[in-house]
């Protein structure tokens, strides 16, 4: 079996701190501080992720369950598997191709929003800048609107979580994994019309 | 650093519940996040939702600063600065220009605050609407439904009496256009500085058991009416330590016959003033 975190208390707080500001600060690629082992399907900053906010307290679903995932993720956070997304906290997506729609996870009651899914999604890379096929995203923690392309997402991705954000303040939030690097687009991120 | 206690005095699963919470609170700006408050040692009222909120948050890279009502030397600032340097070893500081993590009571400090700096505010009554609703089962569904007309009738009936609205802290922002959210007890002086601020603003509060967040760049408004627009208090005077006619002021008793002095609420923006104009 593979390892966890080296240092579980620093490099969790470590890797919380970045996710923090990644939501706090949408669309802006960060790199996470350390990449423990992961095995397949697992992307090691997604396994950084599940580590630093994952326990017995949380459902998590796996979109792939390998047998060694499941034994790593078990062994080493202890977290609950979720039969369905529905029914998840956490969810990791690992082939975002093949993705169930995002209205099939737990947007949240509307006294209680907060009960929602967040979704891991590892995708295959970021493109910042301002060429013709990036989207626009403006929205709270964003001084001004951000231009950006996520690579390797179902083609109607962007139309389910439009259909989303209909609903707010219900929705889910999003941590997009790429390599080392990490993205956040919480709920309230607007995609902008072009 | 006391090597009895895990790092920050919080166990690891205590943390985690923190940080989940906090992750759904910035996503959801202004809305409160129930949480699972531990009891600390030190009572409930003391900014216990503060320190778990900091303590979650800390790495033993942080430089922290504990305010209370501005001053970094009143009781409950040095004991919850000591305190986190007894758990956690890590470095303090009174300077706001030199701190990362900056825990507060009832003020924001006058210097601006950077990106790289979160502030979080000790909360006492996260729900705005409680003084007017006492169930909480019917304040969420004000919330989910967003109906804040109770609010305004409040800030109404304060026209409607005194001519003017008379809520000098605490005063109802609303963050994002979605969530009425209480800005902690701080005077209305700082509530422009909630709005598009550079650094992300959490609040705990640790008997209510809620948390909640304001990220950065995101539009707050105080409440008010067209013809009644937001104001902030006014000084006749200036700081009688640093000249300042830009800072909120305290009003301090001197002696026993009536004399009364004007001093700048944050110790380390006044005492900085102090020191450039000796240089």
């Amino acid at each position: 079996m593979l390892a966890a975190f080296a240092d579980p208390v620093f490099d969790s707080q470590r890797t919380f701190r970045e996710l923090l500001q990644a939501m706090a600060r949408p669309a802006a690629p960060r790199p996470l501080p350390v990449l423990p082992p992961a095995p397949a399907p697992v992307a090691p900053a997604a396994m950084a992720i599940l580590l630093t906010l994952c326990d017995a307290t949380t459902s998590v679903w796996l979109q792939q369950p390998s047998d060694e995932a499941v034994r790593h993720l078990r062994f080493h956070a202890g977290l609950r598997l979720a039969d369905e997304p529905q029914a998840a906290d956490f969810a990791l997506i690992s082939e975002p191709a093949a993705m169930p729609p995002l209205q099939r996870f737990g947007a949240g009651d509307l006294r209680y929003p907060d009960r929602s899914a967040s979704l891991i999604v590892q995708v295959d890379g970021f493109r910042s800048g301002a060429e013709a096929d990036r989207l626009r995203f403006a929205g709270p923690g964003l001084r001004e609107p951000v231009a950006l392309a996520i690579d390797g997402l179902p083609a109607d991705f962007w139309q389910q979580r439009a259909a989303l954000s209909a609903r707010l303040p219900l929705g889910i939030d999003l941590f997009f994994v790429a390599a080392q690097q990490v993205l956040a687009l919480p709920r309230t991120t607007r995609l902008l019309e072009t | 650093m006391t090597p009895s206690y895990n790092f920050a005095f919080l166990d690891e699963d205590t943390k985690r519940m923190l940080r989940r919470a906090l992750l759904k609170a910035v996503a959801i700006p202004g809305y409160q996040v129930p949480f699972g408050s531990r009891e600390m040692p030190l009572p409930y009222g003391w900014g216990t939702g503060g320190i778990q909120v900091t303590a979650a948050l800390l790495g033993p890279d942080d430089v922290l600063k504990v305010i209370d009502q501005g001053a970094d030397d009143t009781t409950n600032a040095v004991n919850i600065r000591r305190f986190f340097a007894r758990v956690a070893g890590v470095a303090t500081t009174e300077r706001t220009v030199e701190a990362s993590l900056i825990q507060t009571r009832h003020r924001i400090p006058e210097t601006p605050l950077r990106e790289d700096q979160i502030l979080v505010f000790q909360v006492p009554e996260p729900e705005p609407l409680r003084t007017l609703e006492p169930r909480e089962a019917e304040t969420r569904t004000l919330h989910a439904l967003g109906d804040y007309g109770l609010m305004h009738v409040k800030l109404y009936e304060d026209i409607a009496q005194y001519g003017h609205i008379a809520t000098s802290y605490d005063y109802p922002v609303l963050v994002d256009g979605r969530f009425l959210t209480s800005p902690s007890p701080i005077p209305k002086f700082d509530n422009p500085k909630l709005d598009r601020s550079p650094a992300l603003m959490l609040f705990g509060a640790g008997r209510e058991k809620r948390l909640y967040a304001i990220p950065p760049y995101t539009r707050v408004e105080s409440l008010a009416f067209d013809d009644h627009p937001f104001e902030i208090q006014q000084w006749e005077h200036r700081c009688e330590l640093c000249g300042s006619g830009e800072s909120y002021l305290d009003e301090v008793v001197v002696d026993d016959r009536g004399g009364r002095m004007f001093v700048c609420s944050d110790t380390d923006y006044c005492g900085r003033r102090r020191t450039e104009a000796q240089a």
